[in-house]
């Protein structure tokens, strides 16, 4: 007898009678014991006493390994691990044979089941005979946070994180934070059934920014790489010059000076601001910026006329780019999302009848700040683009216009007819078209047209939509703008006609009295889709984050993890992730803070240490094993193979690339392996290799679902197929294996998406190689509700295998 | 009269949608089951803005297995232009799946007689590998295009002679053509066709004849009173 | 979306078309004129047969005989070395392209069709998978013409400048296959492009601009009222838009308009002063072909000699 077994000892639980009532207990007890193996059995071992029991006796006969004979691990597991540290063992001196689960439950015949829970603690001891105690894997965590996109969504993470104590950085391109919501003037409240002023709520939290001393921001500024691991990254940015020092007061003599007028991205392109001047009048941070293609000093000619005026001195034409390098433990991306491009949908006109517009286009001409002084004019007639320029100029300047300002131009030029048409872009399976709702248009065109009515109570609006989605408490609002008198036709136009007039016809069907109408119209606005902004289809490739078809930053799981990015330590939120609107916007950027902190704080965070070690002697450096797909094997700087255990999560798909057989998952060796096999094995069984994901899950369920199968299915947790081998499955025939199913987590996580395709292809190499045994491998996903069919399953293979022996 | 069997335009199936989506005449990824009902095809349809036609609803009536859509003249109307096709944000086709209706109806001699104008296309086209336009359809063409045309056909050979072309636009198909429709059953479908369509006049004849002795006996005219040799007037 | 860098200029069947041959051999004629000047590989073989559309689409044949038909057309076309089918007619060119796809897409089909063939004794007709190509293989040649721009610009001997023009494009190849156009479905601009680089001056945005010709197969025979109300409701937006050349890209709807004009000015006591086209006559025309020994525009019923006299071509 081994000598180290002599210091291994078995604890039954009972489980109140769970376990104790299908399995013969003494039985196991008296046969283990003459073959000198101390047995000892309790209640509930997962009780405090049951703790406690096994910790006396580990002091008391210096026990050095330890077999549970329980409920599953994934339910008592880390109970018993820390049980065991507690007494001084190493976590891996610790198995537990799923004694309930996998046996008493599923198994009705006791003689049957008790035989089998023989041969799983045999197993499990056979196991820890070759059990090597592991190192703990522990890393630091940069206790700071960087927060990619200054709009709404951003500003609110970041707030969150430095309200929770956290350092953070927040990284703007554009000159100003505050994004798309402060172009869009107004928000729509369901509870007021009102419109409120967007900036009067965004401008406090914008200035909360600059405020918090947690809070470093920098704006004019792109997010180059991003390089380390999740919780140690290390983050270049681009700061591009502004040619204006933070001495900038705001004062505004600069721009009043400046010659050069450009166009204005804040205000949908039109041509109304000055080549030096602040995005809009609230930008934060106050300090104005020199449009470096329009300068004319800055492009060879003599001007330097806003230098020559400021009374700082804060203008500086020699200012160049900087590179900023940041170290932070979790980034929050929300770059938002931009308008979609409607000419792609030449049947409505945008771009070629000047009176087609978009609903951001509107939201500026309605903006008080905006290209129109807040009136609603047809763009065909709008007087001189100086004639805007000065007047908007003017409201640049000064901002005490009042909200009357549009009294005075209720002309010829204001339209009457307004018919706005949703899902352009959206809901649409045609070429350049995006399948999904935006879910923002349908609120945006009712808080549109509420703001045209009450403006202009004569105008007459009509909506044309398909479905009309006011969910929750926005029906009030939706009811309350029907009570305006805004007419709402059920139909998706088909195409828009200009008139000699430059007024417009929409054709569609009224589908609800099944007419086709010819809709006249002074304007049209197009409500058209969210799509993913340039940052956020840039800031997903330089940080290599999963996209959805559509250029979204994938979240990790849609219902559990919806702001976790596809890697650890990157967090998602806002319209970065899906169209959105700002409520739902918040909301998610709290969470995104939260789980930002969460992972910061955790630190030093353990890590799983069943990852894979690396023999020297037998790694000839082929670097075949840096095809992981996830990327967590590289070679550090002392030329040494390393694993990333932050990165790593165990599959074993390197075990598979090294052709010399050098890399071995801890826990999950070989020799381990093969002992169990010859621990557990029986003549005719039917040997499942059960990923310890989902799969080991389903296996579970069946067992909580009161169903049977055969007492010679014997189940192996693996941490995928991809660490068996033939060799293995050779040992496992050789011991009396009927058959072998491979039972894998369907592809259904952004993980299981990469590593179900290659445990097919493994499962089917190996097929091959097994040659006539290639017939007795079996492949079956496991899914968490399908017990029936997978006991069925195991059912049907054991039988079969019982005809083959 | 017996039902025709055309399997690949028209597959047996449990329900209308069903056959459509089988149909060798729709394309195979069809989005008819993801119709939203937007009448976007009805408002962009030709048809359906000087007739009663309309796509949607002849795409509704198919989803709800009415298969009284086949009896409506709705779907002779269809101009095939496929403006529906191009719109729909749903990847439906109106246009092929009216396609399939109609041969649906031909199968079961609805619509059988609209096709008399046309019929001969078949023959012309296994005899000159080419097609024309139908006799009926000169006559009338002689009638609204007048002089000019009919002066333009017969100049027609010299013309193309001397445009540099053969006088007659006839192709060198080596019977080929000709096989290829008796293969595919084309000729047995056309036979069909036609003597169905005899049947149907005949029956139009004698029920027009009937009406006529109704409208003396004064007889309901209902469908099954069309054999009843007639009683005493029961006048209204 | 094809680009125009997919247009090919080697191994073209010039696939005839039946109404062009029965009703406007100019349009063929003046294709070939424009072609031979342009330096396109084509040939024109009469094995090649009619593509069935007009019986498939007045509901004659059956998918399957039109199925079985494209694909001895292909294997003529392959036969002769030239895999490139360029149809005169938008209704050959979907007809084609469409049945190419079943015959690939659909392994029942095919093969029903080559049974078909081998119980004719036609084993040479046989269809293996992808032996053409439904994209890369069938175009219209106004595509080819459109690809030609530039040289029909430079070569041109005759300018258009000042010409009022629109153009219809024809549904068939636009609104059928409409993965498969160049440019954006939705606003075809090949006959506008080509007819640009000949000087016209393109009305691009006129109402109905997308509506069909009206001839709709059997509309115009079976539901001649309706079908003569399209027409004339795109003649109407064209001389609302004081359009002089319409221009158009396919047989059918050259009838519709050119035909039906003056039935619809005497049925509906309208007037219209647009005469009609083919984009391929504009471009011979334009490249200095003779208007009737090329174009052959004695075939028409709108006469065009006012058209041709006003801008100094008679």
């Amino acid at each position: 007898m081994n000598t180290a077994l002599n210091k291994t000892a078995v604890f039954i639980c009972h489980c109140s009678g769970n376990i104790s009532d299908h399995i013969d207990i003494n039985f196991l007890k008296k046969t283990l014991k003459a073959e000198g193996i101390s047995v000892l059995d309790y209640e509930y071992l997962c009780s405090s006493e049951g703790q406690a029991l096994i910790k006396n006796k580990i002091s008391e006969g210096n026990l050095n390994r330890i077999v549970i004979g329980s409920c599953t691990p994934s339910k008592h597991g880390t109970l018993f691990k820390k049980c065991i540290q507690e007494a001084g063992l190493n976590g891996a001196m610790l198995e537990i044979a799923n004694l309930r689960e996998h046996c008493s439950w599923v198994h009705p015949d006791k003689a049957e089941a008790t035989e089998k829970a023989l041969s799983l603690l045999r197993g499990k001891l056979r196991r820890l005979e070759n059990s090597q105690p592991l190192g703990e894997i522990k890393v630091d965590i940069t206790p700071k946070a960087l927060v990619i996109g200054g709009g709404i969504a951003g500003i609110t993470a970041a707030v969150n994180l430095a309200d929770n104590g956290i350092s953070t950085y927040l990284v703007e391109k554009e000159s100003s934070i505050g994004g798309n919501m402060a172009k869009i003037g107004k928000v729509f409240s369901p509870d007021k059934l009102a419109e409120e002023c967007a900036m009067c709520s965004l401008s406090p939290l914008m200035n909360e920014v600059v405020a918090n001393p947690k809070i470093t921001l920098f704006t004019w500024t792109e997010v180059e790489s991003l390089s380390g691991s999740a919780g140690n990254f290390t983050v270049r940015l681009r700061k591009k010059p502004r040619y204006v020092h933070d001495n900038c007061t705001g004062c505004g003599r600069c721009s009043r000076a400046c010659p050069v007028m450009v166009e204005n991205e804040f205000n949908c392109g039109s041509v109304d601001k000055k080549a030096i001047s602040l995005s809009f009048s609230q930008a934060v941070p106050k300090t104005y910026c020199i449009d470096p293609d329009k300068c004319l000093q800055i492009n060879g000619e003599t001007c330097g006329k806003c230098a020559d005026v400021c009374k700082s001195g804060a203008i500086d034409f020699s200012q160049k780019e900087e590179i900023v390098e940041l170290n932070v433990g979790a980034v929050i991306v929300a770059t938002g999302f931009k308008e979609y491009d409607a000419t792609q949908k030449p049947q409505y006109g945008y771009g070629i009848f000047k009176n087609v517009i978009t609903q951001m286009e509107l939201a500026r001409m309605l903006g008080i700040n905006g290209p129109t002084k807040g009136a609603l004019i047809r763009p065909s007639d709008l007087r001189t683009a100086s004639d805007i320029i000065r007047s908007s100029t003017d409201t640049f300047e000064s901002d005490s216009s009042s909200e009357d300002s549009s009294d005075h131009s209720d002309d010829t030029g204001t339209p009457k007819r307004i018919v706005m048409i949703q899902c352009v872009g959206s809901r649409d399976e045609k070429e350049g078209g995006n399948r999904y709702c935006s879910r923002y248009c349908c609120m945006a065109a009712l808080k549109h047209s509420s703001l045209i009515k009450r403006k202009y109570p004569g105008a007459e609006v009509t909506i044309c939509y398909v479905d009309l989605r006011a969910l929750g408490f926005y029906e009030n609002y939706y009811r309350a703008v029907q009570d305006m008198g805004v007419r709402f036709v059920r139909g998706r136009p088909a195409e828009i006609v200009e008139k000699p007039d430059k007024s417009l016809v929409v054709r569609i069907e009224d589908t609800l009295n099944q007419k086709i109408k010819e809709l006249s119209a002074d304007l049209v606005v197009l409500s058209v889709a969210m799509i993913p902004s340039q940052g956020t289809r840039k800031i997903a490739g330089v940080l290599n984050l999963s996209q959805d078809e559509s250029g979204f930053i994938k979240e990790r799981h849609s219902k559990l993890k919806p702001v976790d990015s596809s890697l650890d330590g990157i967090f998602v939120c806002g319209t970065a992730q899906s169209p959105k609107d700002i409520t739902d916007t918040i909301a998610q950027a709290g969470l995104a803070s939260i789980r930002g902190r969460a992972f910061i704080t955790d630190s030093p965070k353990a890590l799983a240490n069943e990852i894979p070690t690396f023999n020297p002697l037998l790694c000839t450096k082929c670097e075949e094993c840096f095809k992981c797909p996830f990327n967590a094997i590289s070679l550090n700087e002392s030329d040494r193979i390393v694993v990333d255990p932050l990165v790593c999560i165990g599959c074993g798909y390197c075990t598979e690339l090294c052709q010399n057989g050098a890399i071995q998952i801890a826990s999950f060796t070989k020799t381990q392996l093969k002992a169990e096999i010859e621990g557990e094995l029986k003549e005719g069984d039917l040997l499942g290799f059960v990923n310890s994901g989902i799969a080991s899950l389903t296996c579970d369920n069946i067992g909580s679902s009161v169903l049977t199968y055969p007492s010679n299915v014997k189940l192996i947790k693996v941490p995928t197929s991809l660490v068996l081998d033939k060799d293995l499955l050779l040992h496992a025939f050789k011991h009396g294996a009927s058959s072998i199913l491979f039972l894998e987590d369907p592809p259904d996580s952004p993980k299981a998406e990469v590593i179900y395709p290659l445990t097919v292809s493994h499962f089917e190499k190996l097929k091959k190689e097994m040659g006539d045994l290639g017939n007795r491998l079996y492949f079956k996903k496991a899914y968490v509700p399908n017990t029936k069919g997978l006991a069925g399953a195991f059912t049907s293979l054991a039988r079969e295998g019982e005809m083959i022996g | 009269m017996m039902p025709y069997v055309n399997e690949y335009d028209t597959p047996e199936c449990k329900t209308l949608a069903e056959t459509v989506k089988k149909s060798i005449r729709t394309p195979a990824s069809l989005g008819l089951d993801r119709c939203i009902q937007c009448g976007a095809c009805t408002a962009s349809c030709p048809a359906a803005r000087f007739t009663d036609y309309s796509p949607r609803q002849i795409v509704k009536k198919v989803l709800e297995n009415d298969h009284s859509v086949l009896e409506s003249e709705m779907i002779w109307s269809c101009f095939y232009c496929y403006s529906c096709n191009l719109r729909c944000p749903r990847n439906n086709s109106p246009a092929t799946i009216v396609q399939v209706l109609r041969q649906m109806a031909i199968n079961e001699g609805i619509g059988v007689e609209k096709l008399g104008y046309f019929v001969e296309i078949g023959e012309y086209l296994a005899e000159n590998g080419a097609s024309k336009v139908p006799g009926a359809g000169v006559k009338n063409m002689e009638r609204d295009l007048g002089e000019r045309w009919i002066k333009f056909k017969k100049d027609l050979e010299s013309i193309r002679v001397e445009l540099g072309l053969s006088s007659r636009d006839i192709r060198n198909t080596h019977g080929e053509v000709r096989a290829i429709l008796e293969g595919t059953g084309y000729f047995e479908r056309e036979k069909w066709i036609k003597t169905t369509i005899q049947e149907k006049s005949l029956h139009q004849l004698l029920k027009s004849q009937c009406m006529k002795e109704e409208d003396k006996s004064g007889d309901f005219g209902f469908e099954n009173d069309r054999g009843y040799p007639g009683q005493a007037a029961l006048i209204i | 979306m094809k680009t125009i860098g997919d247009i090919p200029d080697r191994q073209l069947l010039l696939f005839k078309s039946c109404m062009v041959g029965q009703e406007y051999p100019g349009v063929e004629t003046s294709t070939r004129y424009a072609f031979d000047r342009l330096g396109v590989d084509y040939i024109i073989n009469d094995e090649q047969s009619c593509c069935t559309g007009i019986g498939h689409y007045t509901d004659i044949f059956e998918g399957l005989t039109t199925t079985a038909i494209a694909a001895r057309n292909f294997a003529v076309a392959r036969r002769c070395g030239h895999p490139n089918i360029t149809c005169l007619c938008s209704t050959c060119y979907a007809i084609n392209k469409e049945a190419c796809e079943v015959l690939n897409t659909d392994n029942e089909i095919r093969e029903k069709v080559n049974s078909i063939f081998r119980e004719q004794g036609l084993e040479d007709l046989v269809y293996e998978k992808d032996d053409m190509n439904s994209k890369a293989n069938f175009y219209h040649a106004v595509e080819i013409l459109l690809s030609k721009a530039s040289q029909i610009q430079a070569k041109k001997k005759f300018d258009f400048s000042g010409v009022k023009a629109a153009a219809h494009h024809a549904c068939h190849y636009y609104k059928v296959k409409y993965l498969d156009v160049l440019g954006n479905p939705e606003n075809p601009q090949l006959i506008d492009t080509i007819a640009i680089a000949c000087g016209a001056d393109m009305v691009r945005w006129y109402e109905d601009r997308t509506l069909t010709c009206g001839m709709g197969f059997a509309q115009l025979h079976l539901n001649k009222k309706t079908s003569l109300q399209v027409t004339k409701t795109k003649l109407d937006s064209l001389q609302k838009a004081g359009v002089e050349l319409m221009i158009h890209m396919c047989p059918n709807c050259h009838i519709q308009y050119d035909r039906y004009q003056p039935v619809i000015e005497r049925e509906f006591g309208a007037k219209y002063d647009t005469v009609h086209m083919n984009i391929a006559q504009f471009v011979a025309l334009s490249m200095g072909a003779d208007p009737y020994k090329v174009c052959g525009f004695q075939t028409h019923s709108v006469p065009l000699e006012g058209f041709l006299e006003k801008h100094g071509i008679i």
